[in-house]
């Protein structure tokens, strides 16, 4: 078995309005990997470029092992990829889906089909063109876990569902992780999702990569501080404070990296320090690499 | 067995540290007895719907706290009475503690006064059976 | 040729079966017309000449530029293939897709021709020629619509073939030594004739093998 499920290093995409700069991620079997960031960061083109269906200027990149795009082919015989603004063929029926699927994939699991298509309340003898967008969703997504496929690469899968389907949704994703050699890659505007369910978190912002970690690492190193400083705010020269806001004595910091040793350096007495969200960090991350680099 | 546990993303506690508290409460509870094993750490984050990653956390911290054992390659068991009970009061002991601490440096409360005030309530505090 | 490619060549007749029973209904039916007298003969060979037109702009219209609008191409690509597996799949299938209906009519023209005693098998090299010339037309079509996304090029491919079809069928009755035999009784197979044929199966192999070459090299499918 190959090293990794993903990696990607250095790799770099240039369009006319728009480059994705050295972007660098891995995956490990095993593991689900959320990746945040704005609309227009790059995290559509990220996902086409692992996927073979672009090829990327500068970089390297490997799916199972794979070389892509040269070893597409093969590469997706083990991968199940859906993306937000893929669609079925629209004249043919779910059931015609199902049986094109299963017979192009060894790995289909009918049984397993049967129960999604009965969780996800769908018919199999519908006309892809009579399907709403989120019907179509999770058409995709039976179709793509059904196969049972070692990596799942989905591009926005919960957008445009329902919170009944996306509660099943991630009930099935979890379900893939009950085996160590299965892994997904997700990109999601859901913060609360990505935090719930990722064991790795990569944000992208304007092309880059701006950080790649663990999900318990970052919400380990990021606290909000709540101080008092009548006597004003101090010389502070610690890099781990990324963001302060100043409101007469109040004090709010934001920081990443929090420790106790971190306390000792700030020496002013806190009121209180609150953990962040996993939106929260990712904003304020966001904000800034955007003020290091206001390009 | 393992369904009783109940995550919440709401809950101001961060997950992993739900998980350890509710394992925690029903191995002093008796619901979880010694010698029990654990569910892996891949089905309970399925159970879940919570990452591997953070379960792993949670089994560790627990290790830690002497409340489960982890034999590898065989899985995670209730950690056997005598040790576990001993070794949770002084956990409890010590988060207490750890909270006292908390909020006399964030009155910037200098050590002593702090010490003669825990011992002060140990002056006034009933005597335990 | 792979198990996938089959499926995907058996995808576009399946997908498009209507289309080719309805068409190949309707030019046996214009086939019929033309059959009887000479009114008839101009309805049903207008009708005949019009559906096979149109059988090929369907299906490159609806096989290529809609499925990629329709985002569908994208499911298509989340199979085990490459880019260039895709192109030569479409490329045979819808092939395949014109080719039976085109056989069939083609064929049911020829054997009007022989078949009627109105009509002057003198006019036989111009028929095989016409159906040629058709089966050409369509692959020009669909190399264009592998190649070309925007959705004016592909209309003024299409604009442009159709104009071709008129301007071939005046132009060939001009040429002396074709036009000249066309009302005789006998077919008459002269060397104009075969250099007009191999030049028509020449163009339809190379359009049919560009795109093999081009749009399968696309490093860039999105």
């Amino acid at each position: 078995m190959s090293a990794k499920a993903i990696e990607m290093n250095g790799v770099r995409k240039a369009f006319r309005f728009f480059t994705l700069e050295d972007v660098s991620l891995d995956l490990e079997h095993g593991q689900i990997m959320g990746l945040v960031g704005p609309n227009g960061a790059g995290k559509s083109t990220t996902i086409r470029l692992l996927m073979g269906l672009l090829t990327a200027d500068a970089g390297s990149i490997r799916l199972l092992g794979h070389d892509m795009p040269r070893h597409q082919a093969a590469a997706k015989a083990d991968v199940g990829f859906v993306s937000d603004d893929m669609r079925l063929l629209p004249q043919a029926t779910l059931a015609w889906h199902m049986d094109f699927v299963a017979s192009v994939y060894p790995g289909w699991d009918a049984a397993y089909a049967a129960k999604l298509l009965k969780r996800f309340g769908l018919h199999a003898g519908q006309a892809a063109k009579s399907l709403s967008t989120g019907e179509q969703a999770k058409a995709l997504l039976l179709l793509a876990l059904a196969r049972r496929p070692r990596l799942l690469v989905l591009d926005e899968p919960t957008s445009g569902l329902d919170p009944v389907a996306r509660h099943e949704l991630l009930t099935e994703f979890m379900d893939v992780l009950r085996d160590d050699s299965r892994s997904i890659l997700f990109s999601s505007h859901n913060t609360l999702d990505v935090e719930r369910i990722s064991d790795r978190i990569t944000f992208i912002d304007r092309g880059r990569v701006v950080a790649s970690n663990n999900k318990e690492d970052f919400l380990e190193r990021w606290r909000t501080l709540r101080l008092r400083l009548p006597d004003g705010v101090p010389d502070w020269r610690l890099p781990e404070i990324v963001h302060r806001d100043v409101d007469g004595p109040n004090v709010t910091l934001t920081v990443d990296g929090f420790s106790d040793d971190f306390l000792a350096r700030l020496g002013a007495p806190v009121q209180e320090v609150h953990r962040m969200s996993l939106e929260e960090v990712f904003v304020a991350t966001v904000m800034h690499s955007r003020e290091a680099r206001p390009s | 067995m393992h369904s009783s546990l109940f995550i919440s993303q709401t809950d101001a506690r961060p997950m992993y540290l739900q998980i350890v508290e509710q394992i925690r409460q029903r191995v002093a509870a008796g619901d979880w007895a010694p010698g029990l094993e654990l569910p892996s750490i891949r089905a309970l984050a399925a159970d879940l719907r919570v990452s591997v990653i953070t379960v792993k956390r949670a089994y560790l911290d627990l290790e830690a706290e002497g409340v489960i054992v982890t034999r590898h390659g065989k899985g995670s068991f209730v950690a056997d009475a005598q040790g576990l009970a001993m070794d949770m009061r002084l956990a409890q002991l010590d988060a207490h503690l750890t909270a006292a601490g908390e909020i006399a440096r964030s009155l910037a409360m200098p050590e002593p006064e702090l010490i003669a005030r825990l011992r002060n309530a140990l002056n006034t505090e009933e005597p335990s059976e | 040729m792979n198990l996938l490619t089959r499926k995907l060549i058996a995808k576009e007749l399946y997908l498009y079966r209507w289309l080719l029973v309805g068409v190949t209904g309707a030019g046996l039916a214009s086939l019929l017309t033309a059959s009887s007298g000479e009114f008839g003969f101009n309805i049903g060979f207008l009708v005949w000449l019009t559906a096979i037109i149109a059988l090929g702009v369907m299906l490159a219209l609806f096989g290529v530029s809609s499925e990629r609008k329709e985002r569908s191409l994208l499911f298509i690509l989340s199979l085990p293939l490459s880019p260039g597996d895709y192109v030569r799949a479409k490329l045979l299938g819808l092939l395949a897709c014109f080719l039976l209906p085109w056989a069939a009519l083609s064929a049911g023209a020829v054997g009007l021709v022989l078949v009627m005693p109105g009509i002057a098998d003198g006019l036989l090299p111009y028929t095989v020629l016409l159906c040629v010339f058709l089966l050409m037309n369509f692959a020009v079509v669909l190399c264009a619509v592998l190649h070309v996304s925007s959705e004016a090029g592909m209309g003024g491919v299409i604009v442009l073939t159709n104009m071709s079809v008129s301007l071939f069928m005046m132009g060939i009755g001009r040429i002396p030594e074709l036009g000249a035999h066309m009302g005789k009784p006998d077919a008459v197979w002269n060397t104009p004739f075969w250099l007009l044929l191999a030049a028509e199966l020449a163009i339809t192999l190379i359009a049919l093998a560009l795109p093999l070459v081009f749009a399968a090299r696309r490093r860039d499918f999105l």
